[in-house]
């Protein structure tokens, strides 16, 4: 049962309007509690776990451990100028932020958080999922074209070759994913994996698919490096070599916009890879959106961790990781794969 | 010919001195005046005759280094001097002199012979007014296009006014920003104000794509006037604290040596044995910070955003900091030395300090691995700086590349052995080479160069321990007005952080010196970056810039 079915249960009213209504409150619970998420890694946790990696203490001034600087910092950002330079193309620029927004908080409708958190449940929704994702990277050509700024143009042209270079292998590692599944629906792919793989003793190991295809799982996490653009591929934005690259002459409230859809981004692959490959919501003891929560920001930790250790590689070792290397291994990777699942079918 | 005795150039003498008359016999139709500099012999040639020279010089006598130009004004004439040395002894020095007259100060370029003369030549045009022919690009280099007159020349008025007419100049940075016209490339202003340009550099450059296809460094951002203020200030006392502030980032008391020993042989200075270890020491604890902070940058560069290299190096720069300011009583800009010795003695308990030092060197040795560890043997690391940046060492040599640049490609070449001054003769220490000639050997070379500077503070330390009570002498009688002899000429060099940085002074018989020319290595080494990411990709050319570890106030000075 979906979100928004739940939430006209409590609704005295019934019919369209109720369903709309519903739909509404649903959408908006689980907007909140993407926000709340990314609020908390933007300004406090970010700057907590790169600090932790490089010997310094970070935000500590206002509130608990420098908590209060969530607040402190969103209304210094709200509150910034809006600087529109000359030339800009004006529509372009102005969508920008809010494509590359929205479009991660979109893919969140298909992502089952647990304990009955998920929006809706279509058939499609694995490939719903990517579809959204992808719609990031016109965003970022988008900004990086109507800056009419040459590093933003450099910088929007690195998203396109990195997103295309990574965005098949993203694909055709999750296609190996239906393989086992047999379906593209999310309930479905989480109701798979919590079938018990092997039981030793008491303790039951179920069939996470990071479990029964670590190498898939390994793929996925490297090529959703790329995808949201953080060490050792974060080109994009290379801040030494093309400044800030697309975001370079964005300020104030589409700044933080812009900061906002990447850190979605960020979590929005991190639930991917939940859903797909950790069980999604799954876990014991602990109620099922906890254990959610637990996962999305244990793989926000892994980018945070890459983003500091990792050094950054070079465009043409980019492509060329993408493209030779990834994808060769993605396509083994579903070809051995769907071998395998005939063979046992059969 | 057999090993033992290796092919002597023209005018070398088996001993490994100078035979100045076989120069002279070698350049015969050319030479027409002898001088008597104090590191050197000086010829005096005709301006036509620069090109033939210097290339008969560099082919037929191994003066393949062309340290540094000295341009200067006399009541009657003009003068630019080539201070020429060996890369293979940097002791076989000559100075070719070169007068041009008053009412036509031309000269002809050198620009054909040694590729490091271009900027020279254009600073000697751009702050003295001399000009050279034939060379390929002669504007201003550190001044603004717009300027008038030429600073340092002999009828330039301070008090002028510098109008720039609105009508003349619409935009005042039409010439420095001009676009060339093609469609097929980009042009790209890098800086100014860029994250990676270590300071306000200006890289004008033309990609194709994200390829390098030409870049050009316009400098000149940062000038202060250095030489001028130096000219204008006494040689006992007023001098010194300017040093500090060429090469701001720590590694002030190498700057001061420069002057230090520049001063001290040309005023015939003597300074006491005890004193020459503290230098020493200290000089290398100033280049353990700078190089800790090149390497930090150069991984920032390539790691992007703050990364765990450039923190622990900070950190451990902050330990050097400490110490020098433990001795000096200042963290940067230290004015400690003292024409004839250091400003005082090392500080009480001595014993304290010793400890201090001592583990900090233990410490630093260990971390040293990590950074290998996290740097050098990184694979990641390995693969965007290996084989990038390639700087041959024949190029290098062109342009005049000195420090851990040039023996980043292979060039053994070290001031602190090769023309030996304080008391790094009698230690034990190597000189770093490494055959890479790229980015990933540049930073090698300085990794491995702070071990080497660690090495060399023990052993002072061990000397400082057990230097008798009663000899602890920090200082010579230096007199309180120091008025070198007139028209005495030196050039004296000694191994900064980032090369051979070399001060040329003229007396004139007064207590300030006639012309005080800097040989800044940062101005030398930047020259190169066009060799260096010539077809290279952007993040090549910013690893390239950040392995030369330049330093803007040195270059622009």
């Amino acid at each position: 049962m979906t979100l928004p079915v739940t939430v006209e249960g409590y609704l005295p009213f019934d019919g369209a309007a109720g369903e709309v209504v519903a739909a509404l409150i649903a959408a908006t619970l689980v907007s909140v509690i993407i926000m709340a998420n990314a609020a908390v890694a933007g300004p406090w946790a970010k700057r907590k776990i790169t600090a932790a990696f490089t010997d310094r203490i970070a935000v500590s001034k206002i509130g608990p451990m420098g908590l209060g600087y969530i607040i402190v910092d969103s209304v210094r950002l709200l509150s910034k100028e809006l600087i529109v330079p000359e030339g800009v193309d004006r529509p372009a620029w102005d969508l920008a932020p809010l494509v590359l927004a929205s479009s991660a908080i979109l893919g969140f409708a298909v992502i089952p958080m647990g304990n009955g958190i998920h929006l809706a449940d279509p058939e499609v929704g694995l490939a719903l999922v990517f579809a959204t994702a992808s719609i990031a990277s016109l965003g970022l050509v988008m900004a990086g074209y109507a800056s009419n700024n040459k590093y933003s143009f450099l910088g929007g042209l690195r998203a396109v070759a990195q997103n295309l270079a990574y965005e098949i292998p993203l694909l055709l590692v999750g296609f190996s994913v239906v393989l086992f599944s047999g379906s593209l629906q999310m309930s479905e792919i989480v109701a798979v994996q919590s079938q018990t793989l092997v039981s030793l003793g008491p303790v039951s190991i179920p069939a996470w698919f990071a479990f029964l295809n670590p190498f898939a799982f390994l793929l996925f996490m490297i090529a959703n490096l790329a995808e949201v653009g953080r060490n050792p591929f974060d080109l994009p934005e290379a801040g030494q070599e093309i400044v800030a690259g697309f975001q370079t002459e964005y300020s104030s409230v589409y700044f933080v916009l812009l900061y906002l859809g990447e850190f979605i981004h960020i979590f929005l692959g991190g639930a991917i890879i939940a859903t797909i490959f950790l069980g999604g919501p799954a876990g014991p003891v602990l109620p099922g959106f906890i254990w959610f929560l637990i996962k999305i920001w244990a793989l926000f930790l892994f980018t945070q961790w890459c983003r500091s250790i990792v050094p950054r590689v070079r465009i043409d070792q980019l492509i060329q990781i993408g493209w030779k290397g990834l994808l060769v291994l993605a396509f083994a990777n579903l070809f051995v794969t769907a071998g395998i699942v005939g063979v046992l079918a059969a | 010919m057999s090993l033992e005795q290796p092919e002597l150039d023209v005018g070398e003498r088996p001993d490994g001195g100078l035979d100045y008359d076989a120069l002279a016999d070698l350049l015969s139709e050319y030479v027409l005046d002898r001088e008597q500099h104090i590191n050197c012999e000086a010829f005096v040639i005709r301006p036509g005759d620069v090109p033939a020279v210097l290339s008969t010089l560099r082919d037929r006598a191994g003066f393949d280094h062309m340290s540094c130009l000295t341009a200067q004004e006399y009541r009657d004439r003009y003068e630019s001097i080539y201070h020429l040395r060996k890369y293979d002894d940097p002791t076989q020095e000559l100075s070719i002199v070169v007068p041009t007259a008053r009412d036509d100060p031309t000269s002809e370029s050198a620009t054909d012979v040694f590729d490091t003369a271009n900027w020279h030549e254009r600073e000697a045009y751009d702050l003295v007014g001399i000009e050279y022919e034939d060379h390929p690009d002669l504007r201003r280099i550190l001044m603004p296009e717009t300027w008038q007159g030429h600073p340092l020349s002999r009828d330039y008025n301070q008090d002028q006014p510098q109008i720039v007419p609105l009508r003349e100049y619409p935009n005042p940075m039409d010439k420095r920003t001009e676009a060339p016209d093609n469609a097929d490339t980009m042009f790209l202003n890098i800086g100014p104000h860029h994250p990676a340009t270590h300071g306000v550099l200006h890289l004008k450059t033309i990609l194709d794509g994200e390829q390098v296809l030409d870049v050009d460094p316009d400098i000149g951002y940062l000038h202060r006037c250095e030489e001028q203020m130096c000219q204008q200030s006494t040689y006992r006392h007023q001098i010194m604290p300017y040093p500090d502030r060429w090469d701001y980032l720590s590694s002030g008391i190498l700057n001061e040596w420069a002057y230090a020993r520049t001063a001290e042989d040309l005023a015939d200075l003597e300074v006491p044995e005890y004193a020459q270890v503290i230098r020493t020491m200290s000089a290398e604890m100033c280049r353990i910070a700078s190089h800790l902070l090149a390497v930090g940058t150069f991984a920032l560069d390539i790691y992007g955003d703050f990364t765990a290299i450039f923190m622990y190096a900070v950190t451990d720069r902050e330990k050097v900091e400490k110490l020098l300011e433990d001795l000096t009583g200042q963290r940067l800009m230290f004015n400690y030395l003292r024409l004839g010795g250091v400003a005082w003695d090392l500080p009480e308990p001595r014993e304290e300090y010793f400890e201090n030092v001592r583990s900090f060197t233990e410490q630093f040795r260990e971390s040293l691995t990590e950074y290998h560890d996290m740097l050098s043997s990184n694979e990641l690391f390995q693969m965007r700086v290996i084989d990038t940046g390639i700087l041959p060492p024949e190029e290098a040599k062109r342009y005049g590349c000195t420090g851990p640049v040039a023996r980043g490609s292979g060039i053994d070449y070290d001031l602190r052995r090769d023309d030996p001054y304080g008391y790094y003769d009698e230690l034990e220490w190597d000189v770093v080479t490494d055959d890479g000639c790229d980015n990933y050997s540049r930073a090698l070379v300085r990794l491995n160069e702070m071990e080497q500077s660690a090495r060399i503070i023990d052993q002072c330390v061990d000397i400082l321990e057990n230097w008798p009570v009663d000899d602890r002498r920090i200082q010579s009688n230096v007199p309180r007005t120091l008025k070198p002899d007139p028209d005495k000429e030196i050039y004296r060099a000694v191994e900064g952080a980032k090369g051979e940085l070399g001060i040329y002074i003229r007396a004139d018989g007064t207590e300030r010196p006639a012309r005080f020319k800097i040989r800044s290595p940062s101005f030398c080494n930047l020259q190169s970056l066009e060799v260096m990411s010539e077809g290279e990709y952007i993040p090549d050319l910013i690893a390239a810039l950040g392995s030369l570890d330049i330093v803007l106030g040195e270059v622009d000075r």
